[in-house]
């Protein structure tokens, strides 16, 4: 009995451990493309509305300084981040599938966000961003890595949510 | 639940009907005219109140339902609001002989630096998105639960938490950045300024430090900063209270003085 509870335990801990994914980057030629996912117990509904309040992104996104705009299908966002504070980038909002998937980009590339459910009602966050183009060779070396900008952001999201989802 | 136990529970129930729909409208006419509506549309749908929930939650989701229809069609006011009805006062030579004459004629004239706390709250709350600004005050200052306030505003447990998260978080900045009885540094003095000018007999500094928000301050703790503001607002009834008529009057001029900026402004 007492080993099949160790193994089970082990079993949880290991499918835990599978829905939180640090930061990778995967180079081609013409594209590289940063991905990261965590698992999130909160409500998806509250990790949507942080996701959509442009305004709200700078008090609790330690990687964003600003957001100007609505984050609404065809509209535009002004995006300051860290990472790159001297410049503004113009995002166009491409999908929104309502406490599911955001989509955001420009010419050079888009953002994905994607919330899935899960059966112990927790909910993975998956962010994924694909930048190139038939130039990206020119400059690929003077973009900087997104990855720890990536995994703080998921950090972020997760630890919002859960103060939220466990307030009184 | 028959008209007559109803007419008796509504009296027992509408102070803070009509007290939380002020803080919400910032006008008396708009919160006079959503109570008396409320009591029209509850009297008219009395058989329908099962008593799933208290009589009380019932009326200030009537209440809430009216207000948001009237509200949202206006455009929500600056963070700077007090600044601007400060700005627009100095120059109005009215506004001041009015207010000096309630302060010298009406019982209810006095001016108190808590109730002025209360009054910069209701009119930088507007500020606030909606659903945050209606969340805030039902749980805040009325006690709801948060149960309850799911079924005041129709929508979810989630989203209540969300709402009153992100509101006093944004509250709890702004209060930070610009009071000055909580931050050294903070820009705006009206408490003080307005003592000077109601009380001038007063040792400002000794009348203020009668606040809990006061005394508390020098430990910069936000969220308890935060708390005691939120008690101030609980314990006082803006229409009764020894200082409601001066408030009022206050309040009537910094929404005048925002509905043109808005105007102007679009």
């Amino acid at each position: 009995m007492k080993t099949l509870l160790i193994i089970l335990s082990f079993m949880t801990a290991t499918t835990a451990m599978a829905q939180n994914k640090k930061a990778t980057t995967v180079r081609k030629t013409f594209s590289r493309e940063t991905s990261v996912s965590i698992d999130i117990k909160a409500d998806n509904a509250i990790i949507w509305a942080l996701l959509t309040n442009a305004s709200d992104y700078a008090r609790w996104n330690s990687t964003i300084i600003s957001i100007d705009g609505k984050i609404a299908v065809g509209e535009t966002i002004k995006l300051k981040a860290k990472l790159d504070p001297k410049r503004t980038f113009k995002l166009k909002v491409k999908e929104m599938d309502t406490n599911k998937r955001l989509v955001w980009g420009d010419a050079m590339g888009k953002r994905v966000y994607t919330l899935t459910p899960n059966p112990d009602r927790s909910v993975t966050f998956s962010m994924d961003e694909k930048i190139g183009g038939p130039m990206f060779p020119l400059f690929a070396k003077m973009i900087p890595s997104f990855d720890s900008s990536f995994d703080q952001f998921a950090t972020d999201l997760k630890k919002e949510s859960e103060t939220i989802m466990n307030s009184k | 639940m028959t008209v007559d136990l109803f007419n008796r529970e509504f009296e027992t129930n509408k102070g803070q009907l009509k007290s939380y729909l002020l803080r919400i409208t910032a006008s008396v006419s708009d919160a006079e005219d959503i109570v008396h509506d409320t009591y029209i549309k509850a009297v008219d749908k009395l058989n329908t109140f099962r008593g799933e929930s208290s009589l009380k939650t019932w009326l200030f989701t009537i209440a809430s339902n009216l207000a948001k229809d009237n509200l949202r069609a206006q455009k929500r006011w600056t963070e700077n609001v007090t600044d601007l009805g400060r700005e627009s006062a100095m120059h109005n030579k009215q506004f001041f002989q009015e207010a000096m004459h309630i302060a010298a004629t009406s019982p209810q004239g006095q001016f108190e630096a808590k109730e002025h706390i209360a009054f910069c709250f209701t009119c930088i709350s507007k500020s606030l998105p909606l659903e945050q600004q209606l969340c805030i005050f039902l749980k805040e200052v009325y006690e709801f639960k948060v149960s309850e306030i799911t079924g005041i505003l129709d929508t979810t447990e989630a989203m209540v938490k969300y709402y009153l998260h992100t509101g006093r978080s944004k509250m709890i900045s702004i209060f930070d950045g610009r009071c000055a009885l909580i931050n050294k540094e903070g820009t705006c003095h009206q408490c003080s300024e307005l003592n000077g000018v109601f009380n001038p007999k007063q040792n400002t500094q000794e009348e203020l430090m009668k606040t809990d928000l006061l005394k508390e301050a020098a430990t910069g703790n936000k969220e308890r900063l935060f708390d005691l503001r939120m008690k101030i607002l609980q314990e006082l009834d803006p229409f009764t209270s020894s200082a409601a008529d001066l408030q009022l009057h206050h309040l009537e001029h910094n929404r005048q003085v925002m509905e043109k900026y808005m105007v102007n402004n679009a």
